[in-house]
């Protein structure tokens, strides 16, 4: 192998080395709230953990009409108050901050895509940059094509280097958007260059869904139809709308969360082993889980989904007001804060086995989790007296806060007799291991610049979510099954609770 | 984030002359009495979270210090079990004294954890018997690491009899005694020791930020070629003599061993300069070894490395600098206007400089006529002075751990890159060693690269 081919000798086993070549980072609406809570302060920790080439530079590029130093200013005051790492290191900060610069740009103007072009030229020369350009869309999702289209007029998604666009969630507002969308990016960009990035992927105790699956050997032959009993998944909030009322009442906790969030983990909670942890074999085993996931129609979705808004009530020993009285929001809104739906993978592991998934707002804490509970042991060897305090045994995937993992199991009570008791068994990810784990757009703003999309939503995977979630949208904007209200700081409505009890089972209190 | 409940640091458990057990047996008790705490009467005790045992062996009360104060700062943020032993003057009939102090950490999100920290001072020959008297105390399931401050007996057998129950040896090469022996006695262990030990050197990981800056300047693929175009190497250490030389050698140990270099000979050169020659398949690399005098760096520390060479008709220089000290500019406001800085550092004045030079050199080419073309002055009356660009030199506390890099490659505009340095800080340090294992084969094949090299000095 040639050696301009084979990996860098040097960067052999410094662990966490990875670093990008040189390149160019727009970020799109780089004045908003994205780029300022999480994208700037994951630059700046990367620029901290040395992580950026020499010569990297980013371009804010934005409507507001700012000079380069009040961008600057912008950019530094967002670090100091959002950055993971605290206190603000000053000198990386302002080694960081003069790589930054600003482009006026109007997303509707040719002409400012032309001048932003003339300042990636400038760049390229004074630091070396073989035209590799990153554009982050870090704007609403209405304006993605509009971006893209603009970058193909100003002959900017061509040349010498990379050229590649991100996106964030949602990738559009059914299956018809979300294609259009996908046709629109493909025209202006190739596939392996558009990162759909849904955050929650790049989360370390979401890969570690795949790593505790199939880097041990003792789970997986356990993890099918003979011995689990059900899946609950949780994507729960404390929070509510926080001020996104108008774009929320549009897009409701389905589409919020289940589509995207929600149907990832059920993918890599089920998904068959990949061949490799590379971009193709993880995405083609999640696309096969999504399309075998049993379609819901006609009565099915009536009885298999809830959908639930919260109303006034108390949450962390606050008293918040209802989802109709929020800002934006219609005072008669049917849209869903709720969703729950209860979902079956037709293949060979998984025949049977029910997955059961709510996300939601106003829920009394947010957590997340997926809870896979084994069945009953099939003869009760001690009695039913001593076991009337065991639960099934179950495996607890936390995601957040507390991440970690706990195995519930039987124990005997030290006693004279024989009481046995569930016990659990906890690992816990911040304290098991002696490094820090990165922040979520840290690892995926690397993997964007290094050009490794295992982490990134791939178009056929967003296609079949939505191909799943159309037709219960259709349902659910013509009242079936109709809306339940649930009281803010409660585990949602009852009609939840009575989706699991019909199946002799109940939610998991997380 | 997390709390401590009980005091800092204070013993909980504290006796002379005592026997394992007893420590032991007190420790037990800490334990079942911080698991009664953290939970509630109706739940279940919670295990014991522990990553690790970190046995440190200290020589000095000092070094005592360090240990306790290094263990102390992991387990704020990591659940481990720290032994921490001294050597004592032997008295008669006294063998043991022990104190337990164990810190609790309850975090918001997570549940609480103890970090144990077990001092033992050992008088007289129980010392040499080191396995044995940590062997009881070891958590199981978890690895342990032997920490040895200052010099290990490297050689000797009871340093190796202490290795038959770690993972791994941790130890500071910079602060070796006899560095020169003691760290070609070192790259032997390797060959004696178990096969399961790793070998760790803090002062590998002080290494790290050189090591990602020069592999960063080679990771583009358009530049990978250069590794086989690579002519010429610069070290500038601090200090000098040999001794002084072992991280410039490690560097040059990791560099050579990764791309295949065999070392030939190294020979001194003028002003205490040694030039060690390599063989790089068909071609040969110079690699210049420089002392230079930097009060702000330790003897031993690299000041600045160079890497310089051509491919395919390209040529390239990487040179990252530690520490830059700072100049400042004359004041000529015309001069410095015409030509500036970008930066008050080495890297941004370098350039200022050399377009200086280039400025300079046009000018003087041509300047009697232009002189002559400005005033009507015969040619070679009232010439300007050549211009100079900086004349004093000075430190600012705000340049300090920075790495700065300048890049040129062919014809281009020389690039620079600051990037900082984490401070440093021994726990720091450990966790990058401890982090990912001992078992760090670059590590060992620099090492033995190092060791080679060191020998031809």
């Amino acid at each position: 192998m040639k050696v301009e081919e084979a990996a860098n000798p040097l960067a052999e086993g410094l662990h966490d080395y990875r670093v990008a070549d040189p390149a160019v980072m727009v970020i799109f609406g780089a004045t908003g709230d994205l780029s300022g809570r999480k994208l700037l302060p994951a630059l700046y920790n990367l620029a901290k953990q040395r992580s950026l080439p020499a010569g990297f530079a980013v371009v804010g590029a934005a409507m507001d009409d700012l000079t380069e130093d009040a961008f600057r200013k912008h950019a530094s005051e967002k670090i100091h108050a959002f950055s993971r790492t605290q206190p603000i290191d000053d000198r990386v900060l302002d080694t960081f901050l003069s790589s930054l610069t600003y482009v006026k740009v109007d997303f509707g103007k040719l002409e400012d895509f032309k001048a932003l072009g003339q300042k990636l030229q400038e760049l390229d020369s004074t630091n070396h940059i073989p035209g590799n350009r990153i554009f982050y869309c870090a704007t609403p999702p209405p304006t993605y094509q509009s971006i893209a289209l603009q970058l193909q007029a100003a002959g900017l998604n061509t040349g010498s280097g990379f050229h590649r666009i991100v996106v964030e969630k949602p990738f559009g507002f059914d299956l018809t958007s979300a294609r259009e969308l996908t046709q629109t990016l493909q025209k202006v960009f190739a596939e392996d260059s558009v990162f759909r990035i849904d955050h929650y992927l790049g989360k370390e105790t979401v890969q570690n869904i795949l790593a505790f699956r199939f880097a041990n050997s003792i789970f997986e032959p356990m993890w099918n139809t003979n011995l689990i009993d059900s899946v609950q998944i949780t994507v729960a909030e404390d929070i509510g709308i926080e001020g996104r009322g108008a774009y929320y009442d549009k897009a409701g906790a389905m589409r919020d969360i289940i589509q995207n969030h929600g149907l990832q983990l059920v993918a890599l909670t089920a998904m068959e082993p990949p061949l490799a942890f590379d971009a193709n074999a993880v995405r083609d085993e999640k696309v096969k889980v999504l399309r075998a996931i049993r379609p819901l129609i006609g009565e099915d979705i009536e009885q298999s989904t809830v959908r639930g808004q919260y109303t006034k009530g108390w949450v962390l020993g606050v008293q918040v007001q209802g989802y109709r009285e929020e800002k934006n929001v219609a005072p008669d809104s049917q849209t869903e804060t709720y969703a729950a739906m209860r979902l079956f993978i037709d293949n060979w592991r998984w025949a049977g086995v029910p997955f059961y998934i709510r996300a939601g707002k106003r829920l009394p804490k947010r957590v997340t989790e997926i809870r896979v509970q084994f069945k009953r042991p099939p003869h009760l060897t001690f009695g039913r007296e001593a076991m009337k305090e065991v639960d099934p045994n179950a495996i607890t995937l936390r995601i957040q806060p507390e991440e970690g993992i706990s195995l519930k199991f039987g124990a005997k009570v030290p006693s004279a007799g024989l009481r046995i008791r569930s016990v659990t068994m906890d690992f816990q990810y911040m304290t098991s291991f002696l490094v820090e784990a990165p922040e979520a757009y840290e690892r995926l703003l690397l993997d964007c610049m290094i050009g490794d999309p295992t982490l990134f939503t791939r178009a056929d995977e967003v296609e079949a979510a939505w191909q799943l979630i159309d037709p219960i949208e259709n349902a659910w904007r013509s009242g079936r099954p109709p809306l339940s209200m649930y009281a803010a700081g409660t585990w949602g409505p009852d009609t939840s609770a009575k989706l699991l009890q019909g199946d002799g089972r109940e939610w998991h209190r997380p | 984030m997390s709390a401590t409940v009980q005091g800092e640091s204070i013993p909980l458990w504290h006796a002379e002359n005592v026997t394992l057990s007893d420590v032991l047996a007190a420790l037990s008790e800490i334990r079942y009495k911080f698991a009664r705490d953290e939970t509630g009467d109706d739940e279940h005790l919670h295990p014991r979270t522990c990553v690790m045992t970190l046995i440190s062996v200290s020589p000095s009360e000092p070094d005592e210090e360090l240990a306790r104060r290094t263990t102390l700062s992991i387990g704020t943020e990591h659940p481990a079990q720290a032994i921490v032993i001294r050597e004592k003057a032997p008295i008669r009939g006294r063998h043991l004294d022990a104190w337990i102090t164990s810190e609790v950490r309850e975090p918001e999100v997570a549940c609480g954890w103890q970090c144990e920290i077990i001092t033992l001072h050992v008088h007289g020959h129980a010392a040499e018997h080191l396995a044995e008297l940590v062997d009881p105390l070891l958590a199981s399931g978890v690895p342990t690491y032997l920490w040895w401050l200052g010099t290990p007996p490297f050689g000797k057998k009871e340093l190796l009899d202490a290795l038959r129950v770690c993972d791994g040896l941790v130890v500071d090469s910079a602060r070796f005694e006899e560095p020169y022996t003691s760290f070609r006695r070192m790259a032997g262990l390797l060959k004696v020791a178990h096969h399961r030990l790793g070998l760790a050197d803090v002062q590998w990981a002080r290494l790290r930020p050189w090591r990602e800056t020069i592999a960063q300047f080679f990771t583009p693929m358009d530049r990978r070629g250069f590794l086989n175009g690579i002519a010429e190497v610069g070290v500038d250490y601090v200090g000098e003599g040999r001794g002084n030389r072992i991280a410039a050698a490690l560097l040059t140990g990791w560099v050579g061993a990764a791309l295949g270099w065999k070392i030939k000979r190294a020979a001194a050169g003028t002003g205490g300069v040694v030039v060690a020659h390599y063989e790089a398949g068909n071609r040969s690399v110079e690699v210049d070894f420089r002392p230079v005098i930097r009060e702000h760096l330790a003897p031993g520390e690299i000041s600045a490395v160079r890497i310089g060479g051509s491919s395919q008709g390209t040529t390239f220089r990487l040179s990252v600098q530690h520490d830059p000290a700072r100049m400042r500019p004359v004041p000529e406001p015309a001069y410095r206007t015409l030509h500036a800085t970008g930066g008050e550092d080495d890297a941004g004045l370098e350039l200022a400089e050399r377009r200086a030079e280039w400025h300079r050199d046009v000018l003087h080419e041509n300047l009697d006529s232009l002189h002559h073309t400005a005033t009507g002055d015969p040619p070679g009356e009232s010439r300007p002075k050549r211009p100079r660009v900086f004349s004093t030199e000075r430190r600012r506390p705000d340049s300090a751990r920075v790495l700065l890099t300048m890049i040129e490659i062919g014809d281009g505009e020389p690039l620079r890159h600051v990037q900082q340095m984490d401070a440093e800080d021994e726990a720091a340090l450990l966790l990058d060693l401890l982090s990912t294992g001992t078992h760090d084969e670059v590590y060992n094949r620099s090492l033995a690269a190092a060791s080679e090299l060191v020998e031809k000095f």
